[in-house]
């Protein structure tokens, strides 16, 4: 791959000077020169300090992390911890928008009234089921005297369902229900309910609060132990903090690295780490997408095979989260889940059961790695054809973090083939002939060449549908040529932006905001600061939490209200 | 032991094989010492993804002895009730760079243009209907109300570098306040006709109101005490959440006993195929109007940059793969196909509607419908001569049954004419606005 830092670091948020020196950097055929973003006040063409002068000196600037409100998954995660209710009620909410890639970002994660209805209608909903349940025989309720009992058990409730201690005004306040439901002739666990309702349709309850000490100060100053608490249990398990974490926090020593570290290492190997399998790498790796895949049905692609995918790629990861493969070893991971019918799917030996089963690849190397699973070659085909673009932006956009600037008006999607003889990257070429289209479909369609061995739904073919043969090869700008998946992967696995990106998608999602161009430098230290320990996952996220921008927040310069 | 007012209904519904009359709201039982009022005006807005492909859309002859073209074909028994409306622009959906989709689809309604960001600080502008909501709404339970078919795949970005709220959303309750649609046809249902109780008495339903309203008081004390913490950014947050209290409260307030009918309903089943889940939604807006339990509505029939792939159609490309045609007469073919079934929905909305009787006249004489899409050619992602339908009299203020060819006036001034009709007395609006779209009148 080519070289650039500034397209590895191009921000699709930028100022319009910006974006045409970048369309020069990154899409103009021939090997680019590399140049830094300019900002605002910047000469155009600066060139570029390749030791990125920049990052050695200024201190990190740890930003500013919006409001959070509890998305979906976080809120069925932290029903399930608070109450143990696995009827996950969110999955009647409005689907939650994503930002930068993913469902977690607190700038577009809105309220509205549609979702507080919801959120009233869950709370009275979970607070009936739990008391039937039992949840909260703590204490015995004594109609004449329910005072104290009520408060205990109020106070023990919402200190975890607001995952921080609750002041005494609080109690009393909440308390003040079971007089109410006393006034109109009730009893004092209709009061409680209440007042339990009240907890979970609560701000403190629906939102992650942080607070600055002077909300309008740039000022960066470490977030408290609990809220530091919050911030590892919902990167970690999308889910509220257990008792262990929420003691570190409330005992001060959540902050110390090495009591962090401890939490970290302890947090992961527990079950609810899958979140990360599903909220995380469902997001980056697109394997969410699968859900809404309809291939064209000559095909052959159905249900059983639709979950057996979903299920590899989740096993996958999973061991990558616990395992002690490096992060980079997912475009080459010579292991994989399988069972008879997606053995088969593959062109595999069968393992002899429908039970997703570990096996070695050292025969089958095409299916080493993510470029091998049929997830990720479904979800970025067509329905009815393979798409060299959408594999090629792909790899481009989420393991490279160079994704490339938009087309022209007017250009499209490939027109159905007309001359079935030729293949694909034949057809394309016509692209290339096109100088407004050439530029950027030299930098994304070779990528996607070297996945054409995979039909859209991820088998292995030497032939196209038409009939023509596959040419799996392609050159990169820059001089780089593959032949196949095999050697395409490598050439990615090389790629020096390839640490940097895995590290901006995931603190993307550790944080809840974009990574903007100002975490350049905490991203580089992170990506350093991971692959010099071993660079496995656990790594990438022990960096991520010792940052400061997982650590630190400022508040917010008041502005003008637009 | 307190009863779910949703419990109850939701038994009694089943137990009944769901067919029963529905009760009628304080609000809008008539004053029994007055006659009937008039019917109120509704509003109903219909996005249709990927844009329209326009040779077949667009009738040759003006006025009212134009004929409707294939596209427009299923319109035939509404065609007095409809005005097709050819030359209107809406610029302000021109995106940065790309993202025409996501930036006219967020400038849909709104007529404002999105500020280019994939999640920071997303700023378009107030849409149409919540203006009207904002006007009407208190008339009825529900403000306004936001309808769709897709949840989106939640992956990626979803339009070049334009943030999802901007493809997924066209109410807009503010700059950054997207309006999420609800996508489940039973869940819609439930949330227009949970609250009723016919078993409840009046001294269960009082006690019920006064609960609900100390929760909402105690949460909004909750929010009160956090909001002087907060920076700017984060109190717009909690706004929300402030609106979102405040619209509880009218539903707590609104809680009500059985009432005499206003239609027979069939719970709807959850259903993917996208023809039932069209239809239950279109079912569901007919009754929210005939209910008046609403008065505003909009309908998303896919989020924006759509790639449902229309197998009952015999297609087996995605959607908006097919509106970049690049011209090969196959494309043309494929997005005639799909345009025609979007346009059968709406004609269907509108002739369940004209199927309504009501004080002087049908539902659909009391409402207008629009219909339209982000943009019109799916190729070029054009923003000008955009494929609109406007059908129904709106009590009187709308003329139908011709084809009229503006010259390139801004949308949004279709938008002030609207808004007029209804009684909003603006004279500008979005970004382009300049006043009332004439010509559509007696």
């Amino acid at each position: 791959m080519h070289d650039v830092r500034a397209s590895g670091w191009r921000w699709r948020r930028r100022s319009l000077a910006a974006a045409a020196v970048l369309l020069a950097v990154g899409c103009n055929g021939s090997p680019p020169k590399a140049r830094v973003l300019p900002g605002p006040d910047a000469p155009d063409n600066t060139p570029v300090d390749p030791q990125d002068a920049q990052c050695r000196e200024a201190a990190r600037d740890p930003g500013r992390v919006t409001l959070h409100r509890l998305n979906r998954a976080e809120y069925n995660n932290t029903v399930r911890d608070l109450l143990g209710d696995t009827s996950s009620p969110a999955s009647d909410f409005p689907p939650d928008d994503h930002g930068f890639g993913f469902d977690n970002n607190a700038d577009v994660l809105s309220m509205s009234p549609l979702l507080m209805e919801k959120y009233s209608r869950a709370a009275e909903v979970l607070v009936d089921a739990a008391w039937a349940r039992g949840a909260f025989n703590t204490c015995a309720l004594d109609p004449a005297q329910p005072e104290a009992c009520a408060k205990e058990l109020l106070k023990t409730f919402v200190r975890r369902a607001w995952r921080r201690p609750v002041t005494p005004e609080e109690v009393e306040r909440l308390a003040a229900f079971v007089t109410l439901a006393r006034q109109h002739g009730d009893t004092p666990e209709v009061g409680v309910k209440l007042a339990l309702r009240s907890a979970l349709v609560s701000p403190h309850f629906l939102f992650r609060v942080e607070l600055d000490p002077a909300p309008t100060s740039l000022a960066p100053h470490p977030v408290s132990d609990l809220e530091l608490a919050s911030r590892l249990s919902y990167f970690l398990w999308s889910s509220m903090p257990d008792e262990a974490l929420l003691q570190a926090a409330e005992g001060g020593h959540l902050h110390e690295p090495e009591v962090l570290e401890a939490q970290v290492r302890r947090m992961l190997v527990d079950p609810k780490a899958r979140a990360l399998v599903d909220n995380f790498a469902g997001q980056w790796l697109y394997t969410r997408a699968l859900d809404f895949s309809q291939p064209e049905s000559r095909y052959g692609f159905d249900e059983p095979l639709r979950a057996a995918m979903r299920q590899e790629m989740q096993l996958v990861f999973q061991e990558f989260i616990t395992g002690d493969h490096r992060i980079e070893d997912l475009l080459d991971a010579p292991f994989t889940y399988v069972n008879d019918r997606l053995a088969t799917h593959y062109g595999m030996p069968r393992p002899g059961t429908s039970a997703m089963t570990r096996v070695e690849l050292k025969d089958h190397p095409e299916r080493a790695g993510l470029f091998g699973k049929g997830a990720l070659l479904t979800v970025t085909a067509n329905p009815d054809r393979t798409s060299p673009v959408k594999r090629g932006v792909w790899v481009l956009e989420q393991l490279l973090c160079k994704g490339p600037p938009p087309p022209p008006p007017d250009a499209g999607g490939l027109a159905p083939a007309v001359d079935p003889t030729l293949n694909i990257k034949a057809r394309m070429a016509q692209h290339r002939a096109n100088p407004s289209c050439a530029g950027c479909h030299t930098l994304m369609d070779p990528l996607g060449f070297g996945l054409e061995n995979f039909d859209p739904v991820g088998r292995w073919r030497t032939k196209e549908e038409g009939g023509a043969t596959v040419d799996p090869s392609g050159e990169l700008p820059g001089g780089k040529s593959f032949n196949g998946v095999v050697e395409m992967r490598e050439v990615v696995k090389q790629d020096p932006d390839l640490s940097a990106c895995m590290t901006r998608h995931l603190l993307t999602y550790a944080l809840g905001r974009g990574a903007e161009d100002q975490d350049r430098c905490t991203v580089r230290d992170i990506s350093q600061q991971a692959e010099s320990q071993g660079g496995r996952l656990t790594d990438y996220i022990l960096a991520i939490v010792r940052s400061d921008a997982f650590l630190r927040r400022h508040g917010e310069a008041e502005a003008p209200k637009p | 032991m307190s009863r779910t007012p949703t419990l109850s209904r939701r038994t009694l519904l089943r137990g009944m094989g769901a067919l029963m009359a529905l009760p009628l709201l304080d609000v809008m039982r008539p004053n029994t010492a007055r006659a009937a009022p008039p019917a109120p005006r509704r509003f109903v807005a219909f996005y249709t993804p990927c844009g329209i492909h326009m040779p077949k859309w667009t009738p040759d002859d003006e006025g009212a002895n134009y004929s409707l073209t294939p596209t427009l074909a299923s319109l035939a028994p509404v065609k007095s009730d409809l005005l097709v409306l050819s030359g209107l622009n809406n610029l302000p959906g021109k995106p940065d760079g790309d993202g025409h989709h996501a930036a006219a689809t967020s400038a849909f309604l709104s007529c404002v243009k999105a500020r280019k960001t994939e999640g920071t600080n997303i700023h378009t502008g107030i849409s149409m209907d919540q203006v009207l909501a904002n006007a009407v709404g208190k008339a009825t339970r529900f403000p306004s109300l936001e309808l769709g078919i897709d949840q989106g795949k939640g992956i990626g970005n979803c339009d070049s570098g334009y943030a999802c709220p901007y493809a997924n959303n066209i109410a807009w309750a503010g700059p950054s306040s997207p309006v999420p649609k609800e996508t489940k046809p039973r869940a819609a249902f439930e949330r227009l006709f949970a609250d009723f109780d016919p078993g409840a008495t009046q001294a269960e339903l009082a006690k019920r109101k006064a609960y609900g309203l100390s929760i909402i008081d105690a949460v909004r004390d909750d929010a009160k005490a956090l909001q002087s913490k907060l920076g700017a950014t984060d109190q717009h947050k909690l706004d929300e959440y402030f609106t979102g209290v405040r619209e509880l409260e009218l539903r707590v307030n609104a809680m009500d006993g059985a009432g005499p009918t206003c239609g027979a309903v069939t719970e709807p089943a959850d259903t993917v195929d996208v023809r039932e889940k069209t239809k239950a939604m279109l079912d569901l807006i007919v009754l929210a109007f005939q209910c008046d339990l609403t008065r505003t509505c909009t309908f998303m029939l896919g989020n924006a940059r759509s790639e449902r792939v229309y197998s009952f159609l015999g297609l087996t490309g995605e959607h908006h793969a097919y509106s970049h045609h690049q011209r090969a007469q196959a494309n043309y073919d494929a997005l005639a196909k799909i345009d025609k079934w979007e346009v059968e929905q709406f004609s269907y909305l509108l002739q369940r509607m004209k199927g309504v009787q009501e004080v002087n006249g049908t539902l659909l004489d009391h409402t207008a419908a629009y219909f339209s899409s982000e943009i019109a050619d799916g190729n070029m992602h054009e923003h000008k001569n955009l494929p609109i339908l406007l059908a129904g009299r709106a009590g009187g203020a709308l003329a139908p049954g011709r084809h009229i060819r503006f010259g390139g006036q801004p949308l949004a001034n279709l938008y002030i004419a609207l808004l007029n009709m209804f009684g909003v007395p603006t004279t500008t609006f979005g970004d382009d606005g300049t006043g009332s779209l004439s010509g559509l009148g007696a």
